[in-house]
């Protein structure tokens, strides 16, 4: 048992004091760790992005590197009054790369593949469980008609099929939560007590 | 019941730490997603390159690093090389040290066996650019060297010499590996995830948009059973049976409580 071992035991203790109710043991934690995560993503950017790719270039010469620490600086000017509009600048150009890379991208992976997927796999039986399951969910987002007769029949069977998927998704998120619990009970008997053995 | 909601925690706690202080070696059966992955990493040699990404943060690292843990041994143990990167700031520390410490097991060295490039922001333009150019994203590894300096980053230049990219993922990361990674430069792609994010990606492993999927704590041990290895997965199996079986009982119990308030004539929903 190592003294880093205790801390990370006890550091664990109280984030589950909460499970009691809300407590200052449990707040001092929570803290820690919000203020933990983001020093540690302030360094780790710094170290392997800021420095080595716009500083360290601009020590050693290379003057292209003032380009995007400008850029940089100029999203800081969102803080004052007379000179938000500059931040516009960088924000313009993020919104319109990201969104030129994105919607191509997405509408080919998301859509578009999805939907040849869907549609050529009607040939098994998983096939048409899979189309007969997306026509009927889609069918329950047609809202400007009403959902009687055949409609409503389908709107319904797609009412289904997204709770078969909710309860999919439920008990796989009950799944992962406790796979973290056991993982710090691990610790705690394993690392920390020494109970159990690897 | 008042404050049902403590008894719950305290079941699943108590059922828990007893499966983990009692080894009850229930049966494990190996899913078909698994062993694709498994016989994927199987197919590939020392002449070939898997890139891991380790896309994800601390907070899931109970549920992840077995898995990690799990597919990096198997590359390892196949002598097949490793590079190494992180997409989110909280898995550069976790994905370095897990490859040092493994590579200390298997006797594999660094810049001939694997290389860890660290952590890039940005992943839309991170992945795109290492399709084009890696040396473009990442001009040094994470421990400072050039990359031209290292043997294996030295021949790795761009998607065209990684044979399987294994995002090991908590949240939507796989997805862009497979949006511009995939689509773009016909990239293979695992996800590595954690069970919640399973039904998300099922659709891209059905459309094989993904060439495998490892899902959870579950996976991880089904893994480590393959390379006949058990370790962390294979001894949180035990408790995860005892716990989803509790919930299971809960549920059922809920269930009946609720039925039987609503026959009473009088029965009102009390929560």
């Amino acid at each position: 048992m190592t003294i880093e071992t205790t801390i990370t035991a006890l550091l664990t203790l109280a984030i589950y004091s909460f499970l009691v109710g809300d407590n200052p043991i449990y707040k001092f934690a929570e803290h820690l760790l919000v203020g933990l995560s983001v020093g540690y993503t302030l360094v780790v950017t710094l170290k392997s992005v800021i420095w080595p790719q716009t500083i360290e270039p601009l020590f050693s010469g290379n003057l292209i590197s003032v380009i995007p620490l400008l850029l940089g600086v100029l999203i800081f000017l969102r803080v004052s009054k007379t000179m938000a509009p500059w931040s516009r600048i960088p924000l313009a150009l993020v919104v319109g790369g990201g969104a030129g890379v994105a919607i191509p991208a997405m509408l080919d992976a998301r859509i578009l593949s999805q939907m040849g997927a869907t549609m050529s796999g009607a040939t098994t039986w998983n096939g048409w469980v899979i189309v007969v399951g997306v026509s009927a969910t889609l069918t329950y987002f047609v809202f400007t008609r009403k959902s009687t007769g055949a409609l409503g029949f389908a709107s319904r069977a797609g009412r289904y099929f997204m709770m078969i998927f909710f309860g999919a998704t439920f008990a796989y998120t009950v799944m992962s939560r406790v796979a973290l619990l056991i993982g710090r009970l691990e610790f705690l008997m394993g690392d920390w007590l020494g109970l159990i053995g690897s | 019941m008042r404050d049902s909601r403590r008894w719950v925690f305290g079941l699943i706690g108590v059922g828990v730490t007893i499966a983990l202080l009692v080894r009850l070696g229930m049966p494990l059966r190996i899913t078909d997603d698994t062993r694709t992955v498994y016989e994927l990493i199987e197919s590939l040699d020392s002449t070939n390159v898997v890139m891991i990404s380790f896309d994800h943060e601390a907070s899931s690292l109970p549920e992840v690093r077995p898995l990690a843990q799990a597919v990096v041994d198997h590359c390892f143990r196949r002598e097949i090389p490793v590079v190494g990167l992180a997409l989110f700031s909280e898995g550069t520390a976790a994905g370095y040290s897990l490859l040092v410490e493994r590579s200390r097991e298997f006797n594999r060295a660094y810049g001939t066996d694997w290389v860890y490039l660290g952590f890039r922001p940005q992943y839309a333009s991170a992945i795109l650019g290492m399709g084009e150019n890696i040396g473009d994203v990442f001009e040094s590894d994470f421990e400072g060297n050039a990359l031209d300096a290292l043997p294996l980053s030295e021949r790795v230049h761009n998607y065209g010499d990684i044979d399987l990219v294994i995002s090991v993922a908590d949240g939507s990361m796989p997805t862009y590996w497979v949006e511009y990674a995939r689509s773009r430069y016909e990239q293979r792609v695992v996800g590595a995830l954690t069970a919640v994010m399973v039904t998300s990606f099922l659709p891209y492993l059905e459309s094989g948009q993904l060439d495998g999927i490892l899902a959870g704590l579950k996976a991880a041990a089904e893994y480590e059973y393959l390379l006949g290895q058990p370790g962390a997965g294979t001894r949180g199996m035990d408790a995860q049976s005892v716990a989803h079986g509790i919930i299971a009982v809960l549920i059922i119990v809920g269930n009946v409580q609720l039925w039987l308030r609503r026959r009473k004539p009088d029965g009102h929903n009390h929560s």
